[in-house]
């Protein structure tokens, strides 16, 4: 298929990766089992009466947005797509606990109107005036899967079109606490950095990462999106005839694949599936991890894909991420992402850069 | 009724997430929507639901509702004139 850039990326994650800063220049530490955004000032992008109403996922949601749509240099896109695993929680459970507390009646507003998963893409539809394509998919860990899949069909389709695209989750106190209780998270708070080297379970995770994709290539650094494939509960022959489709495809080899990006997560038995699994298929490519810094959540995808497209145009792959060093330039990069063992996914990314 | 007002104000702060507002930036007349406060149409919804989940009290005809929202002292005349001993 014809390239699809990135042409612009919005993200607020664990880490501070929003501004100015090189990539991952400085890691944020969190001694805790659930990973919270590094927010920014929302006063640059809202007044206080729009911030009044909006909950903290609709503000790191809208503002991962802005800060994609200013990179691309376009003030309003052709189509918003948004993926969500869990929506609003936050006013999801304001909505539910009001409602138990009022016996049913009188509730509030506010809470019942941004209690939807689509309250995302619609704010920032409203917020520019976008009345063009907007769509939310809310497939768990599928749902940016999902969402990049649409914006790249629309793109393939038109490639004059400029669609937002992008994953946002959050975590409340209320979704850790009923999370907490399956046992999937470290049983004891500590460092995020560790989560690869001690101990079981994962740590909980949230984020807001926006793109904007087009057919139109606006700098000589862009980054090209090739495929994107998910599957669900497959096993090690289906993921590799995926992957053989995906990569003939993009008329690559296995060999061209210069750096996998994997969704390990800190579970000791998916994890050491996935890194034999990789280690077996991709002997020649270096590998890196990215979960001890975004947390586990349905959306982490999309902060793969953020930092995915970041290596690719600063040519570096930090060292917090880095586990197998062959030395090879990320120019063809694939993510290779996993959800608690059942849900697996392959994003493949290309320099386009015009000096190859 | 200055004890009622002074209440409402503080619940209307709260209720509407107005932290760029302290009560005695509210005037008993000043009006709430509009050019006064800036309320819009969820704000009037939120204030119906303060009103009964607060002080038990209902509006009966939604026509009568920029009357009753006009300010925090009308509301306060409204809360008065029905709300049952």
């Amino acid at each position: 298929m014809a390239t699809i850039f990135i042409t612009g990326m919005g993200n607020i994650s664990p880490q501070k990766t929003w501004g100015d800063a090189p990539l991952l220049s400085e890691v944020t530490e969190h001694n805790s089992e659930r990973l919270a955004c590094v927010e920014p000032d929302y006063t640059q992008w809202f007044d206080p009466r729009q911030l009044r109403r909006m909950s903290r996922v609709l503000k790191m949601g809208v503002a991962a947005g802005s800060i994609a749509l200013k990179e691309a240099n376009i003030t309003v896109p052709d189509a918003i797509i948004t993926g969500t695993g869990y929506g609003c929680l936050e006013d999801t459970g304001i909505f539910l606990t009001k409602m138990v507390e009022n016996n049913e009646e009188a509730l509030n507003p506010t809470p019942f109107i941004q209690s939807t998963h689509n309250t995302i893409g619609s704010l920032i539809a409203l917020m520019l005036q976008c009345q063009g394509y907007n769509q939310t998919y809310t497939q768990g860990a599928f749902s940016f899967e999902n969402s990049l899949l649409d914006a790249l069909m629309m793109v393939k389709e038109e490639p004059a079109l400029k669609v937002l695209v992008g994953g946002v989750d959050e975590i409340t106190d209320l979704s850790h606490t009923i999370q907490k209780r399956f046992g999937i998270f470290r049983a004891q708070p500590e460092s995020n950095l560790n989560l690869f080297t001690t101990g079981r379970g994962t740590v909980n995770g949230e984020g807001a990462a926006y793109f904007v994709l087009s057919g139109e290539k606006v700098n000589d650094n862009a980054v090209g999106v090739e495929a994107v494939a998910t599957f669900y509960k497959a096993d090690e022959q289906t993921l590799k005839q995926g992957l053989d489709d995906l990569l003939r495809d993009a008329k690559l080899q296995v060999s061209d694949i210069d750096f996998v990006l994997l969704g390990t997560s800190g579970n000791a038995g998916t994890d050491k599936t996935l890194l034999d699994y990789t280690l077996k298929m991709f002997p020649e490519s270096s590998t890196g991890v990215f979960k001890h810094l975004s947390g586990e959540h349905p959306v982490a995808s999309s902060f793969a894909f953020w930092l995915a497209a970041r290596m690719i145009q600063e040519q570096t792959i930090p060292s917090a991420v880095m586990l197998h060093d062959t030395g090879r330039k990320p120019k063809n990069v694939l993510i290779f992402n996993q959800y608690f063992g059942t849900h697996h996914a392959f994003i493949l990314l290309k320099s386009c850069r015009a000096s190859g | 009724m200055e004890q009622l007002m002074a209440d409402l104000k503080k619940q209307i702060i709260e209720a509407l997430n107005l932290k760029h507002l302290k009560p005695e930036n509210i005037g008993d007349d000043q009006p709430l929507f509009g050019d006064g406060l800036g309320l819009d149409s969820i704000d009037a919804l939120e204030l119906i639901v303060l009103l009964q989940q607060n002080y038990k009290v209902k509006i009966e005809n939604p026509q009568d509702g920029p009357t009753i929202f006009h300010s925090v002292k009308s509301i306060a005349e409204y809360i008065r004139a029905n709300q049952t001993a």
